[in-house]
């Protein structure tokens, strides 16, 4: 599966971060009440990802490999990205004011977030190249964008909605999040049939 | 407020004895790490086909397998089919008659992604036990001319396995072929002499060394080619062979055709240019390994 | 407070995965059965018990501005120390938790519990709080992994204990995502309407 088509298909759909690989779910969760956040989470997560995946990428094939240091995976990974994104903080913030409104706030959140990490582990793990990297880390970000603003719509829905007290708030959230990954379920033959 | 210089120099410490522990804690485990996989890899290959010893032609992908003397007694191979859910691992034995011995299939707590309770069952011996002692034109669903059955509801995961071993055996079928004739390499000589095994040979006629024979590999992102290689004491190539190549079929194929071989043998390997990014990789490959037998040319 | 509550509190009442909310990565993704659901939880509770220690032996000696930093440093290193060690003596454990073992370094329960305890108390309160928390969690999983293991497919630890009809077509929806997504919620329900918070 070495084709950037496959592998960004298979990021957003058939082996959706959120639904089928259980990354990300605490801003997953935490920030999805509505819309209009969901979808700065969303470009933040991308934004992240991305970069994260590029720098992670470089260390790993440029420094650890070739110094034999692969051990230290865990503990350079983590150390980079949350100075990465403490840097990307300052620089928005600083430089692109309207950008940072639109999504700096949460870059703090998904610093130390498992889907972050994880797909820097990932990139390493399928052996991929620069450029499928970067590919598989769009394709995520949008496959968890796309969830999430769905979610969002329907946890509006449900706000508004007449529910059992006990079932109110996580509960509900994580029947209707099941719901949906019995929907993407439906993807998972999708590479078969190609 | 801490001056800088305490922060700095506390994270510095930190980070110092954070890596040198986990060194330590790497050569400590690597080792074991690397023993258990090579006893699973092994343990797999053992259940596709009763041999003693097993040679590894192109890492992780096929062996040969060879009694106590040394004598071939057929091959194991893996290969990758993409099923319904992901790739699906198989390792296959083959006999010297193209015959499957053996078909193991990775579990779904080894990887397979196959949708539990239907695709996983082409883990079960009642679907996979059905490939021994077939060749692979039977190794094919009865709806597509072969002799094994499906599993109910999973087709797609059953004719992928199919496929996946047709393919392999076609692949790796070569390599039951009693070991090349090195004389199509270098004609001149009469008799061979092993020094590395396997690997590399001296080229004898009357007793003098007139050059040396050897096989490599080159091993690329997308590829994997197996060649033999004649050369003369004056290090003038006297042939070239394609054993094996993973090139996918019309792409690479050219670097088998006879003009491009013969080329080799009007000179030394500086002199050729590659027509092909394939055809540079292998010029550049015969090149390093002339290079790293050189001595054994005088 | 005392000794014992300080177990009890990560135990039960401040449960991280079903009361708290964290950590529910892993706890969704390894829950399929009770060995992978078990074995992650002993996994973090050996990373949260040990980095509470040692950030609690160090507490003095770490500046405050650089306490972060400093955290996520050791706890990357158990986390490593236990990603090796059981890539050489539990390799199918290993295989089965996947990427989630190095995830392990950003459970935040484990850089919560050491913010907001270990950095701030002594040795042995680390030790029982780690410890507390760290069972909490591996006890929610659990719980988990025997549902869905049970449901979806007919067996506890590998042993069939509802038949051996019930193994041939249990309930495989349970050891899918959505059926993690659906028992941790009909959980977090029952914990809602049974289970009385004492601050409202």
């Amino acid at each position: 599966m070495k084709n950037p088509a496959l592998i960004f298909l298979g990021a957003f759909l058939i082996n959706n971060i959120v639904l089928m690989r259980f990354l990300g779910l605490c801003p997953f969760f935490g920030v999805s009440t509505a819309v209009e956040t969901a979808t700065g989470m969303g470009m933040a997560v991308i934004f992240v990802m991305t970069l994260a995946s590029w720098i992670t990428w470089i260390v790993f094939n440029v420094v650890l490999l070739p110094l034999n240091l692969v051990f230290l995976r865990t503990a350079v990974f983590i150390l980079t990205i949350a100075s990465l994104v403490q840097l990307v903080e300052m620089f928005l913030k600083k430089y692109y004011r309207t950008l940072y409104n639109a999504m700096g706030i949460y870059l703090p959140l998904i610093t130390t977030n498992c889907a972050i990490l994880g797909i820097t582990f990932l990139n390493i793990d399928n052996k991929f190249n620069f450029l499928n990297a970067t590919v598989f880390a769009i394709g995520t970000g949008i496959g968890f964008m796309v969830v999430m603003i769905t979610f969002a719509a329907i946890r509006e829905r449900l706000d508004l909605a007449p529910i059992n007290p006990s079932l109110k708030g996580y509960p509900i959230s994580f029947i209707a999040a099941g719901l949906m990954a019995l929907a993407f379920l439906g993807f998972s033959g999708l590479f078969g049939l190609m | 407020m801490t001056s800088t210089k305490n922060m700095v120099l506390t994270l510095l410490i930190v980070a110092i004895v954070c890596s040198v522990v986990l060194s330590f804690v790497y050569s400590y485990t690597e080792p074991r790490i690397a023993e258990t996989q090579a006893q699973l890899t092994l343990g797999g290959i053992k259940q596709v086909i009763n041999a003693q010893e097993f040679v590894e032609i192109i890492p992780d992908t096929l062996w040969k397998a060879v009694d106590s003397s040394g004598i071939l007694t057929g091959i194991v191979f893996r290969v990758f089919p993409q099923g319904y859910g992901g790739p699906i691992p198989i390792t296959v034995g083959l006999d010297l008659n193209g015959k499957i011995t053996g078909v193991r299939i990775a579990s779904a707590a080894e990887g397979l992604k196959e949708t539990p309770g239907l695709g996983v069952k082409i883990t079960e011996p009642e679907f996979k036990d059905q490939f021994i002692d077939k060749c692979a034109p039977e190794a094919q669903l009865k709806n597509d001319g072969g002799e094994i059955d499906a599993i109910t509801a999973a087709t797609i995961s059953s004719r992928a396995v199919c496929n996946g071993i047709k393919k392999g055996i076609e692949t790796y079928l070569n390599y039951l072929e009693t070991p090349i004739d090195k004389r199509c390499v270098f004609s001149d000589a009469r008799e061979f002499v092993e020094i590395i095994k396997d690997t590399l040979w001296y080229a004898l006629k009357d007793a003098d060394t007139i050059g040396i024979v050897f096989v490599g590999f080159t091993q690329g992102y997308l590829d994997c080619r197996e060649f033999m290689v004649g050369v003369g004491t004056d290090a003038k190539i006297s042939g070239v062979k394609i054993l094996y190549s993973s090139e996918t079929e019309g792409i690479g194929e050219a670097i088998r055709e006879k003009e491009f071989l013969d080329k080799f043998k009007k000179g030394s390997a500086e002199a050729i240019t590659g027509a092909t990014v394939s055809s540079q990789v292998l010029i550049d490959a015969i090149e390093e390994y002339i290079t790293r037998y050189k001595e054994y040319l005088k | 407070m005392k000794r014992r509550n300080l177990f009890t509190r990560g135990l039960v009442k401040e449960n991280a995965v079903l009361v708290l909310m964290i950590g529910l990565c892993p706890a969704l993704a390894v829950s399929g059965t009770v060995r992978d659901a078990f074995g992650m939880g002993i996994a973090a509770t050996f990373v949260l018990l040990f980095s509470n220690v040692m950030i609690s032996i160090m507490r003095k000696k770490i500046p405050n501005e650089v306490r972060i930093p400093v955290f996520i440093l050791i706890i990357s290193t158990f986390v490593t120390i236990i990603d090796y060690v059981m890539q050489a003596f539990q390799p199918d454990l290993y295989r089965a938790l996947g990427i989630f073992v190095p995830l392990i370094v950003v459970n935040c329960m484990i850089l919560g519990r050491a913010e907001a305890f270990a950095y701030k108390n002594s040795v042995i309160d680390s030790i029982l709080d780690g410890l507390g928390v760290g069972l909490g969690f591996t006890l929610a999983l659990t719980v988990m992994g025997a549902i869905r293991e049970i449901l979806g497919n007919g067996t506890f630890l590998g042993m069939a204990i509802l038949g051996e009809g019930f193994k041939e077509s249990p309930v495989i929806f349970m050891i899918l995502p959505p059926g993690a997504f659906l028992v941790i919620g009909v959980l977090k329900a029952l914990i809602n309407k049974y289970v009385k918070k004492e601050t409202q």
